[in-house]
């Protein structure tokens, strides 16, 4: 069993209007998006993380794995620190491994490079300062997966890439195996099981679902009775305290996994970096990036409608400028505009289900509202860079550059 | 140049390729047993100021349609718009119309004087019921006369509330409107809202019971799209009654502050009313003279043309109970931008909701409409598909619904 949770809090935008370009104003609302963190912090990362602690302290076997963002370790050292010392606390004790991936949960997977081999290089360096850790797995945002990204993982030099265990890429191959990927012999794939995945992360707490109440000993069962070698189960962190409130009892069925774990013999906890040792069952191709994200796993969460697009097609030609200006500032700031929840929160609502969870993960009242206010913000920071390279605005595509 | 064979052809592959269920004839849906309605109204169209008359024309068209008679009772003559199976009564039909000349005026309700509507509801009160099952009045004109008229014959009573005195004088309700409002609702056995807001507002200010209130929002018709108006310039439109609830100050300060950047927009005031003045000396005021068009009263083709024209619709009002000028506006493309407590608001998200006093974020909503196309395009393509979810048949249905809840239905 590979448990592994992932951590990611974004820089929200505050409301930046079109009569703000050339004000001056920050983009980001600091005092909001750590007021957010912290109350996360007091229903989930804090309890959860300390149940974790302890099932770590009670059972020598026990063991799983975390991604965190770049994004959440500023937030986490500004909001609450204890949350980051108890991640240091678990870390050390040898039996948590932690993931690579970009420092901004961002989509720089789809710009030219060296954006991306940066902003791994930039979370690698992160994770080394807070933690002494330096992982050979790597997760793209949302859980990316192409054959060109396992080439890139390759000449990286990870061992191990995380992907979606879904039928667009095992082609009738149990997600319950360790793959190899077609383009990178080296690179091994872990394919999450979606649907046992997703019974904690999405069904735990729905009274409609017929299994419903979920218990571990009965989650474990199904595990056992799953044939392959590892059944991975990769969800949100957040799954603990906040999709699912404590009083669903999520919090006490994750701490009677262990134990109940330990009664199955066949039965036993990995981490990415164990499972990846395994023998690979056959190779994976991906021509195409699949996602975890929504019903399509596609790119269609972020990329999927003219909205989307557009803002990525304008972040993209901003991110030359931002590169040449020269400004670490700049540069900064615009790849925290590169983190992929910007471009989650456009998205038209076009499925029942997936337009529910998105607007739940969603900090404005439309798309409409999230698209403007980035692009305002945006277009700022153009103006910005450009006044740095002391460049005058050509006959621009993106809109034309004000100054007030 | 195309040649006109080539042009036949294309216009004809055009016609073949689109989609055959556009428009479903399909037979109007029928609930329990037909009713003959007295519907104590206002105006009706063509003469016609705002969207009390427009609801009371599409929701009595489908109501017609679904079989259900109706004697429209208006205190203005003719002419009125015909819609079969609607009938129309008004004191100047009376051979011995008791106060001779009083409902000649104008024909419209610019004019009006107190005593009219004194008159009005006397008449209605007097009105020869012949076998109706309901009456249904909207606003507070006709409530004395309907109620006491209900009373009499013992008929239910429902009322339409479009908007309330409260916000119609923003805050300083004359006190004579007010008794007359509260009287409908008070002796309706029914409300219908045309917003959630307003049905609170109603509870709240009015202590009308929550349970006999319903919502019911209102509709546009799918129109036709007319050719646009060609030129570089880029209209932003304000299209309504000039009254003081419609905020449309907050258009013109929003306009100094957009017109600067956008050197190519053109802001458009449509419309008529007691705050053409003021408004026109404001525009001056603010060095807008040559950016704003005050168009005055415009013809259906001219309104029309405007809605096919315009880039960003902007309702700015400080009171607006639903905001069928948005909804039109929505209906053909054009991405709006409304004050929060709009009615609209509450069944689409597809539309910028600004405080109404925010001048600074209007202005920034219009230069972000006009600065993203892509914006402009995705919110006006969403936004007429989410007001056209639901059309005046539906409200009709709903209003059917509401009827049945007084009447039995007699369905056998």
């Amino acid at each position: 069993m590979v448990l592994y949770l992932h951590l990611h809090q974004p820089w929200r935008l505050a409301r930046f209007r079109y009569l703000d370009l050339g004000s001056g104003r920050p983009y980001i609302d600091e005092v909001r998006n750590l007021e957010i963190f912290r109350g996360i912090a007091q229903r989930s990362y804090r309890p959860t993380l300390t149940r974790l602690g302890h099932l770590l302290d009670e059972f020598p076997d026990f063991r799983f794995s975390l991604s965190v963002t770049g994004t959440y370790l500023e937030q986490a050292a500004r909001a609450a620190p204890d949350v980051l010392d108890t991640l240091r606390r678990i870390v050390r004790t040898g039996r948590v491994a932690l993931l690579s991936e970009t420092y901004y949960h961002s989509l720089a997977f789809l710009l030219p490079p060296p954006e991306l081999h940066d902003e791994v290089e930039l979370h690698r360096a992160a994770l080394q300062r807070e933690f002494g850790v330096h992982p050979t797995v790597l997760r793209m945002t949302e859980l990316a997966y192409s054959d060109e990204l396992a080439r890139f993982a390759e000449s990286e030099r990870f061992h191990g890439m995380l992907v979606e265990g879904w039928e667009g890429i095992l082609r009738g191959r149990p997600p319950t195996y360790v793959y190899c990927a077609a383009p990178a012999p080296t690179v091994m794939l872990l394919a999450r099981h979606y649907m046992l995945s997703d019974d904690v992360g999405f069904r735990f707490s729905s009274r409609q679902w017929n299994e419903y109440p979920l218990r571990a000993e009965k989650y474990v069962s199904w595990i056992a009775a799953t044939p392959g070698d590892v059944v991975n189960l990769f969800m949100d962190f957040e799954t603990f305290g906040e999709h699912h409130p404590a009083s669903t009892g999520i919090l006490d069925f994750l701490s009677a996994l262990p134990r109940t774990v330990r009664s199955v013999p066949a039965l036993s906890w990995a981490t990415v970096d164990e499972a990846a040792e395994l023998p690979p069952h056959d190779t994976l191709s991906a021509p195409t990036t699949v996602s975890w994200a929504d019903q399509n796993r596609d790119l269609g969460a972020w990329l999927g409608n003219d909205l989307q697009r557009s803002a990525f097609e304008a972040a993209k030609k901003v991110g030359v400028l931002a590169r040449s200006s020269g400004d670490p500032e700049i540069l900064e700031t615009w790849r925290r505009l590169l983190t992929s929840d910007h471009f989650y929160y456009m998205y038209v609502g076009g499925h029942g289900a997936d337009a529910g969870v998105h607007q739940y993960f969603s900090s404005y009242g439309s798309p409409y509202d999230a698209y403007a206010n980035y692009m305002n913000a945006l277009m700022d920071l153009r103006r910005r860079a450009l006044e740095r390279i002391s460049v005058e605005p050509g006959p621009g595509t993106m809109g034309r550059d004000r100054t007030r | 140049m195309l040649e006109k064979a080539e042009l036949e052809a294309l216009t004809a592959e055009l016609e073949w390729q689109r989609p055959r269920d556009q428009a479903p004839i399909r037979p109007p849906r029928v609930v329990g047993r037909r009713l003959r309605l007295l519907m104590v109204g206002w105006e009706w169209p063509p003469s016609h100021s705002g969207g009390l008359g427009v609801h009371s024309f599409e929701l009595c068209t489908e109501l017609a349609k679904m079989g259900h008679t109706i004697t429209f009772l208006t205190p203005f003559p003719g002419p009125y718009t015909p819609v079969e199976g609607v009938t129309f009564r008004c004191p100047a039909d009376e051979p011995e119309e008791p106060y001779p000349g009083a409902y000649t005026i104008g024909g419209t309700a610019a004019g009006w004087h107190e005593g009219d509507i004194e008159r009005y509801n006397a008449w209605i009160a007097g009105f020869p019921v012949g076998g109706h099952d309901l009456i249904h009045v909207h606003d507070w004109f006709g409530t004395v006369g309907a109620s006491a008229l209900a009373r009499r014959w013992g008929l239910p009573l429902v009322m339409t509330v479009h908007s309330t005195e409260y916000d119609r004088s923003l805050g300083h309700p004359w006190s004579e409107i007010l008794a007359r409002e509260r009287t409908g609702l008070q002796n309706a056995g029914r409300v219908i809202a045309v917003s959630a807001h307003l049905k609170r507002q109603l509870v709240e200010r009015y202590g009308i019971p929550a349970e006999k209130i319903r919502v019911i929002y209102n509709a546009v018709r799918p129109s036709e799209r007319l050719a646009a108006l060609s030129g570089p310039r880029r209209i932003v439109l304000y299209l309504g009654r000039l009254a003081a609830m419609k905020g449309v100050d907050t258009f013109l300060r929003a306009a100094a502050r957009v017109a600067p950047t956008e050197p190519d927009a053109l802001f458009v005031v449509a419309g008529e009313g007691p705050e053409f003045g003021r408004l026109l000396v404001l525009a001056a005021h603010l060095g807008l003279s040559d950016r704003v068009l005050f168009l005055g009263k415009v013809t259906e083709e001219e309104r029309a043309t405007l809605l096919a024209s315009a880039s960003v619709f902007v309702l700015p009002s400080i009171v607006e109970p639903f905001g069928i000028a948005a909804a039109e506006a929505m209906a053909a493309g054009i991405p709006a931008i409304v004050s929060k407590t709009s009615g609209i608001a509450e069944i689409t998200n597809s539309v910028f909701t600004v405080d109404f006093w925010d001048i600074d974020e209007f202005a920034s909503r219009i230069s972000e409409l006009l600065a993203y196309p892509a914006l402009r395009r995705e919110m006006g393509a969403a936004g007429r598909r989410s007001v056209m979810r639901e059309g005046w048949e539906e409200r009709a249905l709903q209003t059917v619904g509401v009827y049945f809840e007084l009447v039995k239905d007699g369905r056998h």
